[in-house]
This record gives C-alpha cells, structure tokens and sequence, in this order.
C-alpha cells in the first residue's frame, strides 16, 4: 500500500516537472462542501501519505498554482469565487473535482441554493467519485488528469 | 557675466510687468512664466559661469551702489546657490503657467506673478549680498514675498493661520540676525562682508558664542529645524503647489546659506561644540521629520515635513565639516560641507518635483487627503512616473541623486573615527544611526505616499475622475526628474565643483586632488569607494540579464491582463484597499512614546440589539507637543502681554496726551542724568 502510493506521487510529480517544468502546486476550493472531502484531503499532506516529499504542495493562491482541487456542490454563493479562481489560475492548468457532490450534487442535488456539480462553472479534467474519496484515490485522479494533458 | 546679470534681472522685472498689466489672460500668464523662467535660466548661467571660472563677480557700479549702502557681489557659493534658485525657479515657473490657470477668476494672479518673480529676484540678489544692510533687507524682502505667496488661496481653511505662524517664526529668526550683524560688524551695518570677516577674529570668545547662537536661531527658523519648524508645515501645504517648490526646494536653503556663509566664511569655523550643536540639531531634525511625516496623510504636508528632515541631513553634513574644521582636519571638513552642499541642491530638485507632483495630484482631485485617492498611475501616467523618481531620488535609492548625497553624508560622519576624542567618539555613531534610521523611515514613508496616492483603485468619485495634467506642468517636472537622474549619475561632475565653491573659505584647501574627475567617489584616505555611475549600469544590466534568464529557462512569455487576485471576491471594493492610517501604524504604535496618539471610539448599536452595529466612527490623532509644550507658553505669555498693554489703549485723547508728557518728561530726566 504504502510503495503504492510513493510510486503514484512520484509519478505526478516526474509528469508535472515535464509539463509545468516545476513540481505541482495545488489550490483547494472548498464550493459548498460538507468538508469530508476536505478531511480526505488534508490527509494527504499527512506523515502516512506525505505527498510534500515529492514536492507536491498546497499554496495559498491560485496565482500560484498549476491545479485546482474542487469538492462540494457549487452553491450559488460559490459559483462566481470559484470562477474567478479559475480565471487566475495560470495556464496550463488542470481542475479535478473531488466527491461526489462534485459531480451530481450527491444528497444536495435540486436545492435552491445549488447551481450544480462543477463543470456547470468551469472546465472539469478529472471527477474522482467517493463520498468521501481516498487520498490514494484523489492522488490517482491527479496522475490521470495530467496524463490527459497533451505532452509537451 | 553682467549681461547674464542684467537678463536675470531684466526678465524677472518684465515677469513682474507682465503681471501688473496683464496678469489675468492666458498670455499674462505665459509672460509671467517667460520672465520667471528666463531669469532663472540666465540665473543658472551666471551661477555655473562664476563657479567654472572662479571668478568672482561684483557689481562695480561706484557711482550709484555705495550710496544707497547696498553692496553686491556674487562668489562661489552664493553661485553655487544661484544654480539652485535657477533650477528649481525655473521649473517651478514653467509648471507655475499651467497650474495657475486654475486660480483665473478666483484669487489674484496678479499678486501671484508679481510676487513670483519678486521673489526669485530677492533671491538672485539675496545671494549677492555683501554687506549686512543689503543682506538684512532682502532678507526681510523674502520673507514678505513669501508670505504673500503663502496665503494666495487666503479663503481656505488654515492658509491665514499658517501665514500668520509663518510671518511670526521668520521675524522673530529677523530680529536674532540683525543682533548677530549687529555684533559682527561692530553696530555699522554697511559694513562689507570683507572687513566683517576680518574683524570676526578680534571678537572675544562670548561674542563668538553669542554670533553662532543667534544665527543658528535666525538661520534656523527660516530653515525650519526643530523646534523652530512648527510654521513649515503648516505654511508650505497651502502655498499654491509650484510656490511650494520654490519654498521647500530653495527659500529655506537660504538659511543653510546664511548658516555657512557666516559661520564658515565670515568667521571661519569655530570650537567644536558648534559643530556639536549643529550636528545635533541636524539630527533631531531628520529624525522627527522623518517620523511626524510618516503620521502625516496630507500629502503636501507630508512632503513639508520630509522638507525638515531633509534640512537636518544637510546640516548633519555641515555639522561634521564643523567638527573637522575645529579640529583641523581640512579634507574630512571639506567632505561634510561638499556632502551638505551637494544634499541641498538634491533636496531642491527632488523635493521640488515632488511638490510640483503632488500639485499636479491636488489639481486633478482637488484634495490633498491621501486617503482619497488611488489608482491615479492609470489616469495620470507621468505624473506617476516623475512623483516615483521623486519618490526613489528622496528615499535616497541609487543610482539617483539622493543616494550619492547621502552616501557622502555617513562617509563625513564615519570619518570621525579620525578624531581620537572620547565626545566625538560616542556623537558620531550615534549620528551615524540616527541617519540611517531617517532613511529607512524616509523609504517606508515614499512607499506609503507613492503607493496610497498612485496605486491599487480609486477610493474616491474626485480620484476616479482625475485627469492627466496639462502639458506645461509635465514639462517642469520632467524637468527636474532629469535633474534628480543627472546629479545622480554624475557626482564626479558635482563634487569637485562643490569642493571649488569652497575653496579658501574658512582655510578650507582646495580638495580638487581629493576629488578628481572620476568614476569613483574616494573619500579621504581611501577609507571608502562608491560609483552611483557603475551602479546604474550595474542596475542597467541586472534589469537586461531578466529577460535572457527568461529565454535561456525557457520561460512563458505569453501576457494575461486580470484583475487583482481578491480571494475570489465578488465586491471588490476601494474599503477592502490598504489606507494610508492603515500602513503607518505598526510605527505608531513602535513610537508611541512620541506621538502620544488620541482614540476616539464611538459605537453606535442598533437600539434593538447590541449585536447589531449601525455604524463605527474612529477618530485618531497625533499630539503635536511642540506647539502645545514649547509654544503653548510662549503663546500664552504673549497674549497676556498684549491684553496688558492694550489697557493703556483708551481711546481717549486726554490719557494719550498724558502718555506723551510723561514720556517726554521721563526722556528729559534720562538726558539730564547721562
């Protein structure tokens, strides 16, 4: 399990250092989750899954970074931030959605105060489902999203 | 050089016509300008002729000068301070087309252009005075112009107070420098400055003493060092902005002339504590400058008081050529004077283009208040640009022309490891930190004023609606941003002309070997090198070698223009934007001690519901304690006086004539018994 996972985050970084000739920078914006994703999530940085060693980082800013993690059904408050965001996030840049609700909306499908799942605001590269997702599963949806960008 | 003489004069009187009898159309203006600019220039002429040639030039009218008492004649330093009246006079005067056409119609541009020119004239001769009377009475010329000046926009609020302040500041420095030439020329005033330096050595030691006080006092209050500026920042904001160049850039530089051309010419140096005195002075002046303006969000009044600490860093210079001198170390004295002189003529273009920038401000959104505007370096490019050069030249950055000054200042001041006395040893670093405190204050505070006036989004419908101005104004101040950039890059030009300016003065030797036409500035015995020359093209390639590290990595060269990253934010507002209160707080708080800041928190809660606040009013401001404990007094006392002596004021003929009896009677007995 655990050279499993050191042989996925190696793998994204190798790929990321290809295609944004950096390590991977990652923004989390949290659309309207109930924060289950968010706990999946921060494990990732956590000394088991410690995703740092390959020089995988969270940063403070999309200005800063090459991928947006989106969880949570994007609630109407939500929809023109996250757009924004996508707007300053330099090119090339992927957008995985993590959780279901990502995707369907899960249990908040039909609310009023849903607009939808993600690609109804913005480009989707990659939906990793799971309710929550794993860390080893949301790492696996990072590997695929950057293996789908056209190689350099 | 007497043709440059008599354009300089010929054209600031026609300035002066032209505004008596045509002062309120465009062309009136355009000749007031012509005349003030052409003088300046001519001015400029004159002073760069006499400091090249060496000569000095004196009016050798027999016939007509020495009758009325007035003597002129123009050596290498009052050319050297020509140059500066020439500069600064004529960008002011360039600017002063333009900015004046908003006055049309609302205050009197004939009392503006007359006044104008009269007082780069008493300037130009100011300069050229040589004998006391001649002095004394452009002196007091100056002082009135320039009051006239100060309250040309008389129906705002504070302008006649200010001018009041100012009027009561100057004379009361008038009345301490006709006691000194009184003392100096031994009571006939006519004396030249010749037999008055002669004489200075037979005075005793007290009298000595007693000259250097009064004129520090006298030469200071019209320089505005502390305590005695408290009229400068009040009176050089609400000045019309060019007059406020000329004020800041050149009319308080006549104390700093007067301070050497007494103290280092006419009585050729003195003991060390005057150099003492003077460096002390220097010092709590830059440093309290430097911290009162950085509370200040007034823009033009935080440049006035950026004008007190720059007058203190000249006089740190001056003060340690003083020591130097007393101590015999002519090449360190020359130093200090050359890193005194070359500072005043770097404050008079740099403060002047920021005074001129900041008018352009004002004449665009009508307010003074920093935290009004914002995002003005999108509508108002090149103002932004020559108020950054402005901005970088004071905050003493190279290659510009403030750093080379500076630079100049902490080498004369470091040179006092030379001096193996125990007093000097623990003044010197002490000065030493408390001008690199001033200047690392100075660079925080021209980051808040260039970044809350220029940058980020308007905070206000005037900002929002602010024009670039008008061609003339661009052109005075690109005029000195030039000016800031030349004497920056050039101190090899500058410096041993300063050191000529010098020469014999007080014994000073001639340093010109000391400071040759080089790249480099070598202080005395190598002690330290430094090329502002070399660090501009060292700038100048860092800057190219960006975008070859850019190519050689193979960086994205492909330009996105977005909106500033706000968190996502939907209402992006000018409240969200960083205020000028806002930047200068952590040093508030630091200096608490000093600025003794007052709070005023109201609250006002919905009457329903603690919980929910209608609206926050925040009130904060800064003691100033020098009016209140070293005038407050004064003033009190004069009041008391004057309500006492006004009680012999009845009205009544009968009691006036009693007056006169007994005063007569009282003359009588004094003529009987003397």
């Amino acid at each position: 399990m655990e050279a499993d996972i050191a042989i996925i985050v190696r793998q994204i970084d190798e790929r990321a250092r290809r295609l944004f000739g950096r390590s991977l920078h990652i923004r989390e914006v949290d659309a309207g989750s109930c924060n289950g994703c968010e706990l999946e999530i921060s494990a990732l940085a956590n000394p088991y899954y410690d995703m740092e060693r390959f020089g995988l980082h969270f940063v403070a800013s999309p200005r800063h970074a090459d991928c947006l993690l989106v969880t949570g059904p994007v609630t109407r408050n939500m929809a023109e931030p996250l757009r924004r965001t996508y707007e300053a996030t330099p090119n090339p840049k992927i957008v995985i959605a993590i959780g279901d609700c990502a995707n369907t909306c899960g249990v908040f499908k039909d609310s009023y105060a849903v607009v939808g799942g993600v690609d109804q605001v913005i480009p989707v590269n990659v939906f990793v489902p799971g309710c929550p997702p794993e860390p080893v599963d949301i790492l696996q949806g990072i590997l695929s999203a950057i293996n789908r960008l056209p190689a350099k | 050089m007497l043709t440059l003489f008599i354009v300089t004069v010929s054209a600031y009187v026609l300035g002066m016509l032209a505004a008596l009898f045509s002062g309120r159309s465009a062309i009136g203006r355009g000749l007031v300008a012509a005349g003030a600019a052409v003088g300046s220039i001519a001015g400029l002429a004159l002073g760069v002729v006499v400091i090249t040639s060496g000569i000095p030039f004196a009016l050798a009218s027999t016939r007509f000068l020495p009758l009325t008492g007035v003597a002129l004649r123009l050596d290498g330093m009052g050319a050297f301070f020509l140059v500066v009246v020439g500069l600064v006079g004529c960008a002011a005067s360039i600017y002063g087309f333009g900015y004046s056409a908003q006055y049309a119609g609302r205050y009197s541009l004939r009392t503006l252009g007359v006044m104008l020119n009269l007082l780069l004239l008493t300037l130009t001769f100011q300069v050229m005075a040589d004998n006391a009377l001649t002095f004394l009475v452009l002196w007091e010329a100056m002082s009135l112009t320039a009051y006239w000046l100060v309250v040309t926009e008389h129906d705002q609020r504070g302008t006649v107070r200010a001018g009041v302040w100012y009027l009561a500041m100057t004379h009361a420095g008038f009345a301490a420098l006709i006691a000194m030439f009184l003392l100096l020329s031994s009571t006939d005033l006519t004396t030249s400055f010749a037999s008055m330096r002669a004489g200075s050595a037979l005075l005793s030691p007290a009298a000595r003493n007693a000259v250097f006080l009064l004129a520090l006092f006298g030469f200071g209050a019209k320089s505005g060092i502390i305590p005695l500026h408290v009229w400068l920042p009040m009176a050089h904001p609400v000045a019309p902005s060019h007059v406020s160049a000329i004020l800041s850039g050149v009319v308080i530089k006549m104390g700093i002339y007067g301070l050497l051309r007494i103290l280092l010419d006419i009585m050729g140096g003195g003991p060390a504590w005057w150099g003492g005195v003077v460096l002390g002075a220097g010092a709590v002046s830059a440093l309290l400058g430097v911290l009162y303006a950085l509370m200040e969000h007034d823009l033009k009044r935080l440049l006035a008081y950026h004008s007190v600490e720059n007058i203190g860093i000249i006089l740190m210079g001056m003060g340690a050529g003083l020591i130097f001198h007393s101590y015999g170390l002519m090449t360190l004295a020359a130093l200090g004077f050359i890193s005194g002189l070359y500072h005043t003529i770097n404050h008079a273009s740099f403060k002047g283009l920021l005074f001129l920038g900041a008018g352009s401000v004002l004449h665009a959104t009508r307010t003074r208040n920093m935290e009004e505007m914002g995002g003005l370096i999108k509508i108002m490019p090149w103002t932004a640009l020559f108020f950054l050069v402005g901005a970088a030249a004071i905050s003493a950055l190279p290659p510009l022309n403030g750093f080379a000054s500076e630079w100049l200042v902490f080498q004369s001041l470091l040179g006092g490891s030379n001096i193996p006395t125990p007093e000097v040893a623990i003044v010197m670093p002490i000065a030493v930190g408390m001008l690199a405190l001033t200047s690392g204050l100075a660079a925080a505070c021209f980051v808040k004023a260039f970044g809350i006036t220029f940058l980020a989004i308007p905070r206000s419908p005037e900002a929002e609606h602010a024009h670039e101005s008008p061609r003339p104004m661009l052109a005075g101040m690109a005029l000195l941003a030039l000016a800031c950039i030349a004497l920056g890059l050039a101190p090899f030009v500058v410096v041993p002309a300063l050191g000529r300016v010098l020469v014999g003065l007080g014994g000073l030797p001639d340093t010109h070997a000391v400071f040759s036409f080089n790249l480099y500035l070598v202080t005395p015995s190598n002690f330290a090198i430094m090329s502002p020359t070399l660090v501009a093209l060292g700038l100048l390639a860092v800057l190219g070698l960006v975008p070859l590290v850019m190519l050689l990595f193979r960086a994205n060269w492909r330009l996105r223009v977005g909106d500033s990253w706000g968190c996502g934010r939907v209402g992006q507002t000018p409240r969200m934007e960083y205020t000028a209160t806002a930047f200068a707080e952590p040093l508030r708080r630091v200096f608490a001690e000093l600025y003794r800041p007052t709070k005023e928190l109201s609250i006002d809660f919905h009457p329903d519901s603690k919980y929910f606040v209608q609206s926050i009013e925040y009130r904060s401001e800064i003691t100033p304690w020098f009016e209140k404990a070293l005038y407050g007094p004064l003033l009190w006392f004069i009041r008391l006086s004057a309500a006492t002596v006004r009680r012999m004021q009845s009205g009544s003929v009968h009691m006036y004539l009693v007056y006169v009896t007994v005063a007569l009677l009282i003359l009588l007995l004094i003529a009987r018994w003397s």
